[in-house]
């Protein structure tokens, strides 16, 4: 496997990728900064990742009556459907068994 | 083609490995940033997707060499990426110490602010240490960026 000449392209792009983080990394390290442009973009950055998260999406939903009104109706209407849904499983079963096929 | 067990959770972990690495390096501040162009939502995701697949991998190995262990079996399984000596204890320490620290990063977020920088310090600096073993460990074994020559047919037909 390893004589393959794909999977050596392979080890050469993990072994480049991991030298090309290696640099990156002393690079953060040791470059002067952060500036104040960039402190604010990654403040900037994990304000939004905060809000894509679970967190966020909960925070977006308990401030949108839209969404919650949404919800709400959605959840309503999933009971009868898993309801309707199983007896209708149920009867396709029984209609299946009497005609042979089950 | 007989693909071993080691050889694939061996390229499996890298490939975990490196997507952790990129994805949490680019979080550590401000000052690391730009090496994912400040997309902390994109690091973040990749980040808990990659380290459900690392905890995986390494529970995996974990229950693989217990169950070597107590079979007797002492083959060396030289891809495997975790055993009893070596680069490979050292790989397991750190992979626990990584998955332990991690895993309270996770849970403390919403009730221990001290656990959580503790936990933030040791994840990053045993970050570093083994950013920078995998170097180490690429060099010792850069054999294996030996381009495979050609087999010379014509001397075989000759």
């Amino acid at each position: 496997m390893l004589q393959k000449p794909w999977f050596k392209v392979f080890v050469w792009f993990m072994a480049t990728f991991f030298f090309f983080l290696a640099s990156g990394v002393v690079i953060s390290i040791f470059r002067p900064g952060p500036s104040e442009a960039e402190a604010m973009q990654f403040m900037m950055s994990m304000m939004n990742a905060m809000d894509k998260s679970m967190m966020g999406v909960i925070m977006n939903i308990a401030h949108s009556t839209l969404m919650q009104s949404i919800i709400s109706f959605v959840a309503i209407g999933t009971f009868p459907i898993i309801v309707v849904s199983v007896i209708a499983g149920v009867i396709i079963r029984i209609a299946q068994r009497r005609s042979g096929h089950a | 083609m007989k693909i071993r067990f080691d050889f694939v959770m061996h390229w499996i972990y890298a490939i975990a490995w490196a997507l952790l690495g990129i994805s949490g390096f680019a979080m550590v501040g401000a000052k690391y940033g730009w090496i994912l162009n400040f997309n902390y939502a994109m690091a973040d995701y990749i980040h808990r997707i990659s380290a459900a697949a690392f905890v995986v991998i390494t529970l995996v190995s974990i229950v693989y060499e217990v169950i070597k262990s107590i079979r007797r079996d002492d083959r060396y399984l030289s891809w495997h990426i975790i055993g009893r000596s070596g680069y490979q204890l050292f790989t397991f320490i750190v992979s626990l110490i990584l998955i332990i620290t991690g895993a309270l990063i996770w849970i403390c977020i919403e009730f221990n602010m001290t656990a959580i920088g503790f936990a933030l310090w040791l994840h990053e600096y045993v970050s570093y240490l083994a950013l920078a073993s995998v170097i180490w460990h690429i060099y010792m074994k850069c054999h294996a960026l030996i381009w495979p020559k050609k087999a010379n047919t014509s001397k075989l037909s000759a």
